[in-house]
């Protein structure tokens, strides 16, 4: 791996910047802390990156991936992975990451990839950590930087597992040089679903590692508490929150709200309840 | 990676398909069941695809309406797996799978208005290139024309039908106003899908433009795209088509070929 660049995100508040809100954002150039977008939707020219453009001069910005699938067990798509870092060398971003999760198995009927368009859980093996390690650095050679890995947020688990989620990404982490972001809610719908100890995962984490944390709101189906990103973030995830900041200390965070996506102002509101954390525990360093 | 991509394609199989998982699935979970779990699974895997197929195809759905629409990406969700991490990349077989699809067989245009939107969403993402540099081709000299190789910008698109697509697309548009009359038997249309600072464009081309430009997007070069155009069209005009062509943004650059 090339000298990784520092991401260059300061140790405050963010939101997700989504569509309905590009033209807010431009046209009045409200106070955020930074902005995070998939950079799925930015993988052509044209308008959509002509307004990221636009919002890069104003704001630093974040390339989030929903679609690299690095434990998929079909070949890394070289076309996504170009295509992110053509993007990467147009925005220059201060941080790109991606989800510790699979959206592709080969398809020998067609000599190609069968992709299930969503951030799916695997079992927590060493075959899959030297696989995932793998392609991690793949992706981390070809950007020139390091990634931030996120938690998942899952709806199963696997008997197969040799070792818990923050084991295997604290160990990636160790291999690769990759980063955390740690997902305060998927933490807490993978305790709820799963059964996980969300403080000994908390403890469990290397705190060097981790560079940033996501907040965001979910939404309870036949029992299961899904992640939704349509709603407020919950308290129990504000006291998890709160928990990680002493623990580990204060990170550059973003408030997810991705369906049913409200005024920009709620986000801003959210955005504040997180940067009066941040402040709140700013002593309690690493 | 063997145990590995036999969990994964396992879990794959439940998700798309509905297969029952195998005995890898950890069960001893007390809030819900194993199936619920898939079920989440399976929905967000075809909610995700049917937003999508929303989002590309908006004028095909007006045209048959919300419910009918929804039953329509249910079958094509079921015969068109994803083959990308991009969701932007899904959905491209829609104009055969509609030409084939039973139940819309009374709404012989569909099949063409679908390879339009196709056409607009891959205008939309399509890469940046330069805009064909006129002072640039006023230097070529005259006798050179005939082997001019014009090179198509990546968002510009020929959608060639029996039907009159153009006006259908314009009606269905939120910009557009009133009750629009199509008569579908007034006969063919030949829409050009180009950008231009950025705004995906609709227009209508002549059968005389457009065989040019189909000339020209196969890589023939000038002089016998043109000769061969006059032939079926006498009354083609090759200033008259390059002036409102490079006007659309139709053309990146160009090169010289060999003469043949």
């Amino acid at each position: 791996m090339k000298k990784p660049a520092n991401d260059s995100l300061q140790c405050i508040a963010g939101i997700g910047l989504r569509a309905p809100h590009y033209c807010e954002v431009l046209e009045k150039l409200p106070k955020l802390g930074w902005v995070e977008v998939h950079n799925e939707n930015f993988s052509g020219g044209g308008a959509p990156l002509r307004t990221l453009l636009k919002v890069r001069e104003h704001y630093p910005v974040s390339l989030h991936g929903v679609g690299m699938g690095l434990a998929s067990t079909a070949p890394l798509d070289q076309a996504h992975l170009s295509a992110l870092h053509r993007l990467c060398e147009a925005v220059q971003p201060a941080a790109v990451s991606e989800h510790l999760c699979w959206n592709a198995v080969p398809d020998m009927n067609i000599n190609g990839s069968m992709v299930i368009n969503d951030l799916l859980p695997f079992p927590y093996t060493l075959e899959a950590l030297s696989h995932v390690a793998g392609r991690v650095e793949q992706v981390q050679e070809t950007l020139g930087r390091r990634l931030l890995l996120e938690n998942l947020s899952s709806y199963l688990s696997f008997t197969s597992s040799e070792m818990s989620e923050s084991e295997f990404l604290s160990e990636l982490s160790r291999r690769t040089g990759c980063a955390i972001l740690f997902d305060v809610n998927n933490l807490y719908v993978n305790a709820r679903n799963l059964g996980v100890d969300a403080k000994a995962f908390i403890k469990s984490l290397p705190a060097d590692a981790v560079a940033e944390y996501h907040l965001a709101g979910h939404c309870m189906r036949d029992g299961c508490l899904v992640d939704t990103h349509s709603t407020q973030v919950c308290t129990e995830v504000w006291e998890l929150y709160e928990f990680a900041l002493q623990q580990i200390g204060p990170r550059p965070t973003l408030i997810e709200w991705d369906s049913d996506i409200p005024a920009l102002t709620v986000l801003q509101g959210e955005a504040e309840k997180a940067q009066y954390r941040l402040e709140k525990y700013h002593d309690f360093a690493k | 990676m063997i145990l590995l991509n036999n969990d994964l394609s396992d879990l794959a199989q439940a998700i798309v398909h509905g297969k029952a998982p195998s005995s890898q699935i950890d069960t001893s979970n007390q809030n819900y069941s194993v199936a619920i779990g898939i079920e989440v699974y399976r929905n967000n895997y075809r909610g995700n695809l049917h937003d999508t197929l929303v989002g590309v195809y908006p004028v095909i759905e007006q045209l048959v309406g919300k419910d009918f629409f929804r039953l329509l990406t249910r079958r094509f969700i079921g015969q068109n797996l994803s083959r990308s991490g991009n969701l932007d990349h899904y959905g491209a077989e829609m104009a055969d799978f509609v030409a084939a699809f039973e139940p819309a067989q009374e709404l012989a245009y569909l099949p063409d208005v679908a390879a339009l939107e196709w056409a607009c969403h891959c205008a939309y993402f399509a890469d940046d290139a330069a805009s064909l540099d006129i002072d640039k081709l006023a230097q070529i000299p005259p006798e050179q024309y005939p082997n001019l190789i014009l090179h198509i910008h990546p968002a510009c698109h020929l959608v060639r039908s029996r039907y009159p697509i153009t006006a259908i697309w314009h009606a269905h548009q939120l910009s557009a106003s009133g009750d629009f009359h199509i008569d579908l038997d007034s006969g063919s249309s030949n829409a050009l899908v180009s950008r231009k600072n950025d705004v995906v464009l609709v227009d209508k081309l002549t059968e005389a433009d457009a065989a040019w430009l189909q000339s020209i997007q196969a890589g023939t070069q000038l002089g016998e795209a043109t000769a061969s155009t006059l032939e079926h069209y006498p009354d083609f005009n090759l200033q008259a088509a390059l002036l409102k062509l490079v006007a659309q943004n139709v053309f990146e650059n160009f090169t010289l070929g060999e003469t043949p």
